[in-house]
């Protein structure tokens, strides 16, 4: 196993990690302010399509990314007003609108294009992937840093900057407050709902990215529930990483190498539906050790 | 004339809880409002706080009439209330939850948390409230935090502060604390309104008291000028005759503790080498300032919590390692201290409420069924017994007032007829007919022979009923008396630590 | 008299009325939702259908013949199963999002034992669900007990094992038991033997003799629930699980009791439509129908109830089975039935909440006014 191969994984590990590490923000943010939201698959998976739509009819990608970002704030912004405002059961709202956002996007796939399954059109314009100036002429570094998108390295800034938000600044400070007591927040005057409402929203703003960056960031297509479950993956990242910016970018950046450790896999013969499990398997072995450790650092105390 | 409220009504439904109360405060002062529960205090401040409308009546500030939308509208005004849950953010720190709202900022948008401890460091000083602004909420105890809420309080200016039952969560020495914040903000120029149904600590702080009864004004009058004979018998509408407990013989040992050990945190023990026992035909009460030990001590009976050492008998049995269900089976009942957290589940209908730890008996259910009628006529008949109100057996458990379901949580432990009945603050936040009522019931289960384990933070409850007395304090007892062998101030000296001989323990 | 007799007649119906209004209303405003699609639908070219005689050919596709009723009712089958699965846990305070991997557990342990486990019929039939039952229960009780002893988040672990237990079917599927005598892009399993499927019960239509096991097994849970002990003891648990574990309920017991029967109806889904319908394993067969979300709807919708759940599962499963005939004719995706299907779930999810809050409010003001 050369250096480059290994370079070449970590970059390959790169690339599956953004779109987690996006949705992963997202659960975080939205537990933080004490709002349970498993509708991140729905709102990834309608960013894919609807970038992948916009891609079609205007080949911006710029605008492909707008498209979707705004489709993914919308149906954030249904949840958030069902699970807030009229306080309806959270996995209630969550399944059926990933239901719902994978029975539109089949739907809309046929009518609008009238294909079944894949949409895979030359005329897509993938978003631009570049090099960074001088580092791609590093030899192990530079294959790291291979052929990336603006939205692999926008992922890591917007974990700091949410990092910034939540604990250097006075409305993160309250917004966490909400999720810690809303009761009392109410009573001291802050507009507990609305930041809720807020947070969600913002919540399909960063999970629109993740769904983008699936459709026109490495590849340019659009699969039915292409999505697969790692808006599932994200939450659990978003539980491993404590719901904190910097712990939910290590933990998705684990879940991101589980998927490139399967693809490695498949090279070595095999089969690629068991190598489809790792991601999945690794999440449930992850989350029963951090419960372990959890466990034990209590009982030190 | 600071503060009047003319005329305030409330009414929720067909309940008046405030008939046509009048109120007023003057600067500087501290008035007392005091009443049994259910007698509307509660609610009256929650009008003045903002929490609640009025249906009828006004409040008027400084001669200018007031209409608060809410409790920041009140804090506004300068009204704060310090609340008997309080509105804490436990893992923020000391300083985080009293600069809340009123953040100092770094620029327009960071937030100066070295600037919000040295505001607290500040305003500590000048009301004479240390506290140290670094530490987390969670980490505080309950004392500490009220202070917190306190402070959150003046920063916000407030000029008239509301206690809503200050010293349900302190221990004697913090409520003497507070005594004296009290009076020295009533001395900077603050007007204190505190609302209270502990007449000594009415006698000790206030300068004025007001006496409510069932929703009405009863009567007003200067501190100096009453007395706690008197002002009972005002808040309860007729003399409460101290009861009467005949002495009976006992016989034999029910439950035997020795030397129980239960680790905590840090190395130091929550149960420290506990002994005690109760034998059938009495009662023995527990006094002592809650946080000691009693909930650990009835977690490790009951078998809710395994524990690490010494022995714990029941009858026959040694309970070590035996599961809760196996506890209950071996004889014993209980009453838990927190009805809603353990006694209930609130979504339960009545009848799933009183059944649980007795369906198993034959009579209510045969080879895993439950038989339907049974239960039904079984709860019924706990209702009637127990005069618990309600308005079916379908009802919900959380749709019955506190009094009621603890009637009825009270009914399903008596029933059990179990040699041991462990009764954990049996009437905390119970309407005064209630109390009576559940105190016979204790009474009864004396009578017919069988133990009960009596803790409670009321002392005037321990001293009417128990037999026998023991004082606990930091896990373990520091003293045994028996029946009108001891005085409420000998209980309270030893439940702060002191000794029986009057030096401190360190 | 008569008076008094219409007066009790009025009140019966108002009291069925103020039970169902909200699935009603929710499933009429669904309906406009759909309404809306359609209509954007017709935006294409090629589409060109009227609102009502979509919906006229989705009744028709759903209940509008015997066939067709019974094709629904065929559909519904391993819907109420999952319905009923789900419930069960979820009344109990256990999340069990697993339905659709102990489904599938089900059905590939149920297809294995079947074709090629020999003897005669009737004893590999009871064998081979028997095995798929224990499996989805041991697959659930997997997951219960990595949440009871490590704290790990059961939503996560059931969800993750869904996909592990559907990639590893289409593993088994691909290689180890795959038909090879069969062209076609999907994987799938070899064919059961003709005695050892369960029977049909019309001749010339689909419905078998699963739909008679769903019936049993909703009756089964409605008893269950309502007159043993260990519903009760699972009732308890869920509602508080502390008053239970102070009342000397056996937590784990409970848990695992219940999770295992979770996974072992679920996986009575999966088995029963092996054996009953598709007559082998065909790779993503289960997923693909997501019968197992159509039956957590099912169980919301229908608030745990069984015998609602049983109705629901019935509605939903026409709505699909609509959708599926409706494609068939007019080039509408079948897709159609889940957006109308989510949005009244998510309409009910509204409405029932409402009410709940208004109640909330009124008990607590006279709760607290009654207190002070």
């Amino acid at each position: 196993m050369s250096p480059e191969y290994i370079a070449a994984v970590i970059n390959s590990t790169l690339r599956m990690t953004t779109p987690i590490l996006f949705a992963a923000l997202g659960s975080a943010v939205c537990s933080r302010i004490g709002v349970f939201n498993i509708a991140l698959e729905g709102q990834m998976l309608i960013a894919s399509f609807f970038a992948v739509v916009a891609n079609y009819f205007t080949g911006s990608p710029f605008i492909s990314v707008v498209a979707g970002v705004a489709s993914a704030m919308v149906i954030s912004l249904v949840v958030g007003i069902l699970q807030v405002k009229y306080k309806a059961a959270d996995m209630v709202v969550g399944t059926a609108i990933n239901l719902f956002t994978g029975g539109l996007t089949s739907f809309l796939l046929f009518v609008i294009f009238g294909i079944k399954g894949t949409l895979n059109d030359p005329k897509l314009v993938p978003m631009e992937r570049f090099n960074l100036p001088l580092i791609n002429k590093i030899p192990f570094v530079g294959t790291i840093f291979d052929s990336l998108t603006f939205l692999d390295y926008f992922a890591y800034i917007m974990a700091i900057l949410i990092f910034i938000y939540l604990f250097k600044t006075v409305a993160g400070f309250r917004a966490l407050s909400v999720g810690i007591n809303k009761e009392a927040t109410e009573s001291l005057g802050t507009k507990a709902e609305r930041i809720q409402i807020g947070m969600v929203v913002f919540s399909g703003f960063l999970c629109g990215l993740g769904g983008v960056v699936l459709s026109i960031g490495q590849v340019t297509l659009f699969t039915e529930n292409m999505t697969s479950g790692r808006g599932f993956m994200a939450m659990a990242a978003a539980s491993l990483g404590m719901s904190h910016p910097l712990g939910c970018i290590a933990a998705s950046l684990f879940f991101g190498f589980a998927q490139a450790f399967g693809n490695v896999l498949q090279t070595t013969g095999v089969k690629s539906q068991l190598t489809m499990m790792v991601p999945y398997v690794a999440t449930i072995i992850a989350l029963v050790i951090f419960a372990v450790k959890e466990k034990m650092k209590k009982k030190a105390h | 004339m600071l503060l009047e409220m003319k005329n305030i009504t409330k009414v929720y439904g067909s309940l008046v809880a405030n008939d046509n109360i009048n109120l007023t405060l003057n600067k500087g002062e501290i008035l007392a409002v005091v009443g049994e529960n259910g007698a509307g205090k509660s609610t009256l401040m929650k009008i003045l706080y903002g929490l609640e409308k009025p249906t009828g009546g006004e409040i008027i500030i400084d001669g200018e009439k007031q209409n608060f939308k809410s409790p920041h509208d009140a804090m506004h005004h300068g009204i704060g209330m310090v609340q008997q849950h309080f509105m804490l953010f436990d893992t923020f720190t000391v300083a985080e939850n009293i600069v809340y709202g009123k953040e100092p900022k770094k620029g327009s948008l960071f937030f100066n948390r070295n600037k919000a401890v040295e505001i607290v460091k500040e305003l500590s000083e000048k009301y004479g409230l240390e506290i140290d602004p670094t530490l987390k909420v969670n980490e505080c105890p309950v004392g500490l935090q009220q202070r917190v809420e306190i402070l959150k309080v003046l920063y916000q200016d407030a000029d008239i502060i509301i206690f809503d039952e200050p010293s349900a969560v302190l221990t004697p020495q913090e409520v003497s604390e507070l005594i004296k914040t009290m009076k020295n903000l009533a001395a900077m120029g603050k007007s204190l309104i505190i609302v209270t149904h502990k007449l000594q600590e009415v006698m000790d702080v206030s300068d004025r008291v007001m006496i409510m009864r069932s929703g009405k004004f009863v009567k007003e009058m200067p501190t100096s000028e009453t007395s706690i004979e008197e002002m009972s018998f005002l808040m309860v509408g007729r003399r409460i005759i101290d009861k009467e407990v005949k002495e009976q013989a006992t016989t034999g040992k029910v439950l035997d503790i020795e030397n129980l050990v239960l680790h905590g945190e840090g190395g130091k023990n929550v149960l420290d080498g506990l002994s005690m026992n109760v034998e059938a035909g009495e009662i023995v009460g527990i006094a002592g300032v809650s946080g000691n030990g009693q909930s650990e001590l009835i977690e490790c009976i009951t078998g809710l919590k395994p524990f690490d050492g010494g022995e714990v008998r029941l009858l026959e049995t040694d309970i070590k390692g035996k599961s809760v269900g196996q506890i209950r089976e071996a004889g014993c009942a209980c009453i838990p201290e927190d009805r809603y957290l353990y006694g209930c589940a609130s979504k339960a209908t009545l009848v799933e409420t009183s059944i649980m730890a007795h369906y198993e008996k034959s009579e209510l259910s045969s080879h895993g069924l439950l038989k339907d009628k049974a239960v039904k006529s079984f709860t019924q008949d706990l209702i009637d017994r127990y005069d618990v109100r309600t308005s079916g057996l379908s009802q919900k458990a959380g749709e019955l007032s506190g009094g009621n379901i603890q009637k009825l949580i009270v009914a399903r432990e008596i029933e059990q007829n179990s040699p041991l009945l462990i009764a954990a603050e049996p009437t905390r936040g119970v309407d005064i007919g209630a109390i009576e009522f559940i105190h016979n019931k204790l009474l009864e289960k004396r009578a017919k022979g069988d133990a009960v384990l009596l803790i409670s933070s009321e002392l005037s409850e321990i001293m009417t009923l128990s037999d026998r007395i023991y004082v606990i304090y930091e896990g373990k007892i520091a003293g045994e008396f028996r029946r009108g062998h001891v005085t409420e101030e000998q209980l309270g000296l030893l439940m702060m630590g002191g000794k029986a001989d009057g030096s401190k323990e360190n | 008299m008569e008076a008094k007799k219409t007066n009790y007649f009025v009140n019966a119906l108002k009291t069925i009325w103020d039970g169902i209004k909200q699935p009603v209303v929710a499933t009429f405003l669904g309906l406009i939702v759909g309404a809306i699609v359609i209509l954007i639908a017709n935006i294409s070219p090629d589409i060109n259908v009227g609102i009502l005689e979509v919906y006229a050919e989705l009744f028709k596709g759903a209940f509008g013949s015997g066939y067709y009723i019974m094709a629904s009712l065929t559909r519904a089958t391993p819907i109420i199963f999952c319905a009923m699965a789900t419930a069960f846990a979820w009344r109990a305070g256990y999340i069990n999002i697993g339905v659709e991997g102990q489904m599938i557990v089900g059905a590939l342990v149920a297809t294995c034992i079947a074709v090629y486990m020999p003897g005669p019929g009737i004893v590999v039939i009871l064998v081979s669900l028997l095995a798929g039952i224990v499996a989805g229960g041991l697959y659930a009780l997997l997951a219960a007990w990595l949440n009871l002893n490590f704290g790990a988040s059961l939503v996560i672990i059931t969800l993750m094992m869904n996909y592990v237990a559907n990639y590893f079917a289409s593993y088994m599927v691909s290689f180890p038991i795959k038909d090879n005598t069969v062209t076609g892009i999907t994987a799938q399993s070899m064919e059961i033997p003709a005695d050892a499927r369960l029977p049909r019960l019309v001749t010339g239509n689909t419905i078998h003799f699963g739909f008679i096991l769903a019936i049993l097994v909703t009756l089964f849970l409605l008893f269950i629930v309502k007159k043993t002990i260990f519903g009760y003891e699972s009732k308890m648990s869920g509602l508080n699980p502390f008053f239970a574990i102070y009342g000397g309920v056996k937590r784990a017991k409970v848990m695992f009791l219940t999770m295992f029967l979770s996974g072992a109806v679920g996986a009575l889904a999966g088995g029963v439509e092996v054996l009953g319908l598709k007559y082998r394993y065909i790779d993503n067969m289960l997923a693909s129908g997501n019968y197992a979300w159509t039956g957590l709807q099912a169980a919301l919708i229908a608030n745990l109830n069984p015998v609602g759940m049983f109705f629901t599962s019935i509605f939903l499963a026409g709505l699909q089975q609509g959708g599926a005939a409706l494609q068939r004719k007019v080039d509408l995706p079948l897709e159609i039935s889940t957006i109308i299907q989510c949005s009244i779930t998510l309409f009910v999810s509204v409405k029932f909440t409402w009410n709940l809050i208004k109640k909330k409010k009124m008990q607590k003001a006279i709760a607290e006014g009654g207190n002070k």
